[in-house]
């Protein structure tokens, strides 16, 4: 069996899923939430076996990649919006996290590129740490985009008077600006070390200080952009539009970031 | 066996007849003890409320219905052909759906409203408590309080407010989630201001403020709601502090500016504010509701939410109505295939007799046997009756829907094996 199989089927599984969860916007059931759900579940299940598959394969983080960065991203996305599922049982992040992890995950399937021996010399704990703290950070933070999606369109719900689809799902926007402020804080912090520590692997490999190309250029403008966020949030200058165009900006910065990824 | 419901509710019988017909709490012990001794019945519940007086009863034989009919009319006090113009008289599979609809809101004057499935709890519990249920109306009150809890929660029928004062409690928990420790600041004393301050007030807000012209007023309220009355004045600060502010004074002109909110929502770091006008001509400046964090809403606003709520709750009443009709479908297999259980223990009992006797003169005739092949024959014996019962069980079943088929079946079984 092709070591890919998983991952078409966990193509297929976050598909369907996403397919009912952005329906049940229409109908508004609850069982297609739950369906949906599901469904994502069960993707996830295969997500997690390629990834293991990989690292077995290559005895290293499937992070040397653009394919393999973007489905371990979505994974960590998805595990992230599981577990607030379950603490805060909230189902309107679904309809941006869904989408966020079935379109990383496509890009993997898409950029086909077979799976990367790394350079010996390269293999150091410092780069490990690097890949998996960014990793995990960018998840934690386009999650936490997520949520700051929510509190926007809660905002102008309740500023228009007007209903949107999402009205429903959508906790209250003391909740939505909470978790996004507690999921961008933890985030930030572990993607600030997971650029710190791909400074001193560079540092140390290359004995100088690293190069600034698309990927780095990305992943330091997005930074600067979160501690903006982070900053309206702690400051209390928390502006609605403001607040939106950063973090469109943030989103296009990491994307930009991970676009970069190439082998190592 | 008859399941039966009698009754009166807002749509068959103006207040009038139903509230000489209805029940209070504390008398409802001693009628359901007066109704059992009506008639010979296996079980009766009340269902008593400001909208309906019902009577649900299972019985061996709808005989008993003339005398449950004479009760009501007694109790309503007015003549049997007078009551019968308001009564309903429903049987079988639709008191279960009547049940069922009814406690999930679908029958309330107010569609979706959720007292009433604590209502027809109670009244389970209460016929329970009296020993005036049998295994008929205790399965049918169990279904019905899951029933209603499924709808409930598969739909959200009753989870947006169709009143003004409960649409403005529905807004505070959009914005702020919980309304435990927050603050109000009432500006005038009116009516409907008050009406919303005690609904927000049952959502456990921390302190209610009250401005008023007359400050006395402002004190009186205040002490209602164990608030802090506070002068005119003094709102500039209260605005920094409170989250909630509702507006209801006589004043033809704007008591909050936006200028002040600006102000306010500085200092509370943008904490949100939500501000609710329910004055006409308005007290707070409409030009507040551009202000980022401040959530302004006047009475039309608030009527439109409670409009659009009736409308979204109509919506979900047809998806309710769906559950429902599955679920009356599950319920009117199961009670009928329970119509079946009589004949089928008779043959296993019959059987099961026939089995043990032979298997006694075999083993008379074997002499001495081991233990293990005493238990190799029992399991043979039992194998071959399971076997022979199979298909006639399951045809007993299955001809559930059909009474005629049924019923034939049940008498060719029946004379088959020989049963009494």
């Amino acid at each position: 069996m092709s070591p890919n199989f998983t991952l078409y089927a966990a193509l297929l599984f976050y598909t369907a899923g996403t397919l009912i969860a952005l329906a049940s916007l229409f109908t508004r059931e609850r069982r297609s939430q739950h369906a949906a759900l599901v469904l994502m579940i069960g993707g996830f299940v295969c997500h997690t076996i390629w990834i293991g598959t990989i690292c077995a394969r290559t005895h290293h983080p499937p992070l040397t990649n653009l394919p393999e960065a973007a489905a371990f991203v979505a994974w960590c996305i998805f595990v992230v919006e599981l577990a607030l599922f379950i603490r805060y049982r909230v189902q309107a992040a679904s309809f941006f996290v869904y989408p966020l992890v079935l379109m990383l995950l496509t890009v993997a399937a898409v950029v086909h590129e077979p799976f990367a021996q790394m350079d010996p010399a390269l293999r150091s704990s410092l780069f490990t740490a690097h890949v998996l703290l960014s990793a995990v950070g960018v998840a934690a933070l386009l999650t936490g985009l997520a949520f700051t999606a929510l509190s926007y369109a809660q905002d102008r719900a309740l500023k228009s008077k007007h209903r949107g689809p999402l009205w429903e799902w959508i906790p209250s926007l003391s909740v939505c600006r909470t978790l996004s402020y507690r999921i961008l804080a933890v985030g930030f912090s572990i993607y600030t070390l997971g650029i710190l520590a791909g400074i001193l692997w560079s540092y140390r490999t290359t004995a100088g200080p690293m190069d600034m190309r698309v990927k780095q250029l990305g992943g330091i403008t997005a930074w600067i952009l979160f501690a903006m966020l982070l900053q309206s949030y702690i400051s209390g200058a928390y502006r609605a539009r403001r607040t939106a165009l950063i973090s469109v900006c943030a989103f296009v910065a990491i994307v930009v970031a991970m676009l970069g990824i190439h082998h190592v | 066996m008859p399941l039966i419901l009698i009754g009166v509710n807002h749509r068959t019988a103006p207040v009038g007849v139903r509230e000489r017909m209805s029940v209070a709490d504390a008398q409802l012990a001693a009628t359901l003890d007066e109704l059992k001794a009506i008639a010979p019945i296996d079980g009766v519940a009340l269902l008593s409320t400001c909208n309906r007086v019902e009577v649900i009863l299972s019985a061996e034989s709808e005989d008993v219905i003339e005398a449950f009919v004479d009760w009501l009319s007694a109790r309503g006090g007015s003549t049997r052909s007078e009551l019968e113009k308001h009564l309903y008289i429903l049987r079988y599979a639709d008191v279960a759906r009547h049940l069922f609809r009814v406690a999930s809101g679908l029958d309330s004057m107010v569609v979706g409203e959720p007292q009433i499935g604590g209502q027809v709890r109670t009244a389970f519990l209460a016929a329970q408590q009296r020993g005036a249920i049998d295994p008929l109306l205790h399965r049918l009150f169990e279904e019905t309080i899951r029933v209603a809890r499924k709808v409930r929660s598969e739909t959200g029928i009753g989870e947006h407010a169709v009143s003004v004062p409960y649409a403005a409690v529905e807004l505070a928990r959009k914005i702020f989630g919980d309304l435990h420790g927050l603050q109000a600041l009432l500006l005038g004393a009116g009516k409907m201001s008050e009406l919303t301050a005690e609904h927000l007030a049952g959502f456990g807000l921390k302190q209610i403020f009250v401005a008023n012209r007359a400050h006395e007023r402002a004190e009186e309220m205040a002490a209602r709601f164990r608030g802090m009355a506070i002068r005119f004045d003094e709102i500039d600060p209260h605005l920094a502090t409170c989250d909630i502010v509702i507006a209801s004074t006589a004043a033809p002109h704007y008591v909050v500016e936006a200028q002040q909110v600006e102000r306010a929502l500085t200092a509370r770091r943008m904490r949100n504010l939500f501000l609710i006008d329910l004055s006409v001509p308005r007290n707070l400046d409409p030009a507040i509701a551009q202000v980022d964090g401040a959530y302004l809403y006047n009475i039309d606003d608030l009527q439109q939410v409670a409009d659009a709520n009736r409308e979204l709750r109509l919506q979900k009443a047809e998806e309710a109505e769906e559950i429902v009709a599955r679920e009356v479908d599950h319920f009117r297999r199961r009670l009928l295939a329970r119509d079946a259980v009589p004949t089928i223990v008779e043959l296993q009992e019959r059987l099961e007799l026939i089995r043990t006797a032979e298997l006694e003169k075999c083993l008379r005739k074997l002499g001495p046997v081991t233990a293990d092949q005493r238990q190799a024959l029992e399991l043979l014996t039992r194998q071959i009756v399971n076997k022979i019962l199979h298909y006639p069980i399951l045809r007993l079943k299955e001809s559930a829907e059909e009474p005629q088929e049924r019923e034939s079946l049940r008498q060719t079984i029946r004379k088959i094996f020989g049963l009494r």
